[in-house]
């Protein structure tokens, strides 16, 4: 269920005070947001007024968020509140119900299309372990949008996929059946398929879940260098806030409404302690008295 | 024995086993066994409906017109793509709504052939043939017709492989990497429609779905590499259909249908007790 987030430490958007950093404001509506420390890139991502609903059931509400090409978003907020909605808005699965996503100048399913603007890599892949398919096959398949109906794969591209392979450290897998592999190594396969062919924008939907805490610094060590080469835009949805701060150049906290737009080092605990109170309180776990006042949460990374 | 495998009724057989054991490999890889049965028996419904139009119109029977094969085509396609569709955006259970179709179908069919039955107190022309398939008649234009519609399904397979291939791996993931998923799903259930009525000729529509069937598990349990299972299913495939044929042959009161799924049931259990006991898959 959606929460109303009430805090009197901070201000509302009617007030239209900024929260002491400079141009952003703290908003349940439309939201100015300062240029990144990236520089002012243009939008890769550019969402505007967006709307949708399953049914009467509001998901998101007015959602306005930019993502600058070259940028890593990074997407939190509590179950229920909408993100697994926004990836798959993002990746034209679903169509909004009102306002406009676009990306690369393209609507999501038009991106898509295109087989080599948006690599995905989902929260809960659906591999069957007895499907005759190896891990170079598995890979190359990650092309079967950009090569096209009746077309072959490009050599360039398979290339690339040996390489991504190599870096990868599923080299020596690359004939094995996808059902043997373990669960890190299946991870790391289903990364180099959403990256075989060189998206510009890569969206990851909890991708350091079930993993270990050295694989999950390796796991951010890869996108960080494979997103410079590959001038990469990364949109990451995590309930994992140290990965998220340590990764992201911008955070977004969602629930139904975007309650914050800007650099993680000026993310407020109090807020976040907020958008998870629903989710402690589900688990059993009664929040204390009051809301958290005082130092922001101590970040990892930027 | 040679004479009889170069007849039309085995160059029809090996086509329609080639064509049947390429498809059947997607059948069960996406499990959709209970769809080639929904698709078979609504045959029955689209026959019962030929054989009201020639209470309705007598002349018809008397005609050149492959009435009964038309609406049996037009009944297979259309189920195909309602179950299709069903299927596609599952917003009614695919399972009860491919049992819905496939009882419906059968219930209509044999409602049609009582009807049939008691005003001209016969069973329609082909009823026997049409529930277990009939080869001994069989044209060699008919057969190559067979032969090039086979060729057909087989090519189009090579040309999309990799297309039906991710979308049977994984139909979501597929799409959001630029796959035309909706086409391939429909395109696939097509050429099973396709399958489906040539197969009924030979093999009956009561047991054309194992055809569909057979092939594609006994090459999974052999084989894990996916060129080899589709060439294991293809050799299943023709096995299944000439052991069938030469059965029927030697002793022509077998009917061709059973005699050819039984000899492929045969070689799925032979096949699961040596898997099962000795060999590792490949």
């Amino acid at each position: 269920m959606p929460i109303t987030i009430e805090s009197p430490s901070l201000p509302s958007a009617r007030e239209g005070r900024s929260m002491n950093r400079p141009g952003s404001i703290l908003a349940n509506g439309k939201m100015q947001v300062t240029c990144s420390k990236i520089g002012c890139m243009p939008p890769l991502v550019s969402i505007r007024s967006l709307d949708f609903a399953y049914g009467a059931s509001p998901v998101l509400r007015n959602l306005d968020l930019t993502v600058e090409a070259g940028s890593t978003m990074g997407v939190i907020g509590p179950n229920g509140g909408g993100k697994t909605t926004l990836v798959k808005l993002l990746t034209g699965r679903l169509q909004p119900t009102k306002g406009s996503i676009l990306i690369d100048g393209m609507r999501p399913l038009d991106a898509v299309r295109r087989g080599d603007r948006i690599g995905y890599l989902p929260q809960n892949p659906r591999v069957d372990a007895n499907f005759p398919i190896n891990v170079r096959q598995t890979i190359t398949l990650g092309l079967a949008g950009k090569a096209g109906m009746l077309r072959g794969y490009d050599r360039s591209d398979l290339a690339y996929a040996q390489s991504l392979m190599e870096r990868l450290g599923v080299a020596e897998l690359a004939d094995e059946p996808i059902g043997s592999l373990s669960g890190g190594q299946l991870q790391r396969v289903l990364i180099a398929r959403a990256l075989v062919a060189k998206p510009k924008l890569l969206v990851l939907d909890e991708p350091t879940t079930g993993i270990d805490v050295r694989g999950q610094k390796a796991f951010i060590e890869f996108i960080a260098a494979i997103k410079e080469e590959l001038h990469l835009t990364v949109v990451f949805v995590s309930h994992d806030l140290r990965a998220v701060t340590s990764m992201s150049d911008r955070i977004a906290c969602l629930n139904v409404s975007l309650h914050y737009h800007d650099v993680p080092q000026h993310l407020p605990a109090d807020l976040v302690y907020r958008m998870f109170a629903c989710d402690l309180e589900a688990a059993g776990i009664k929040s204390t008295a009051g809301p958290l006042t005082g130092p922001f949460l101590p970040l990892v990374g930027k | 024995m040679l004479q009889h495998l170069l007849t039309p009724a085995a160059l029809t057989a090996s086509s329609l086993a080639i064509a049947c054991a390429v498809l059947s490999v997607f059948v069960v890889l996406r499990r959709w066994s209970f769809i080639g049965e929904g698709i078979s028996h609504s045959t029955f419904g689209g026959a019962g409906t030929a054989w009201l139009l020639a209470l309705l119109f007598p002349a018809l029977e008397q005609s050149n017109v492959p009435y009964v094969t038309l609406l049996v085509l037009l009944f297979s396609f259309g189920t195909a793509m309602v179950i299709g569709a069903l299927t596609r955006r599952q917003r009614v259970h695919p399972d009860a709504a491919i049992g819905i179709f496939l009882v419906s179908s059968l219930a209509w069919g044999f409602l049609a052939q009582g009807i049939y039955f008691h005003v001209r107190h016969s069973v329609p022309a082909g009823w026997d043939a049409f529930l277990f398939g009939r080869i001994d008649d069989l044209s060699p234009q008919f057969a190559a017709a067979v032969a090039v519609l086979s060729g057909v399904v087989v090519c189009v397979v090579w040309v999309l492989w990799k297309e039906l291939v991710y979308c049977a791996f994984d139909a979501d993931m597929a799409e959001t990497s630029g796959v035309r998923a909706g086409v391939i799903h429909y395109l696939l259930l097509g050429l099973l429609a396709m399958v489906v009525v040539l197969g009924v000729q030979i093999a009956g529509s009561v047991l054309i779905p194992a055809l569909l069937i057979l092939p594609g598990t006994i090459a999974l349990l052999i084989s894990r590499k996916l060129s080899r299972v589709f060439v294991v299913a293809i050799l299943a495939g023709l096995a299944g259909a000439l052991g069938g044929l030469l059965s029927h042959l030697r002793w022509n009161f077998l009917p061709i249908g059973p005699a050819i799924v039984l000899t492929l049931f045969v070689i799925f259990i032979v096949t699961w007790i040596v898997r099962r006991f000795s060999m590792p898959t490949t």
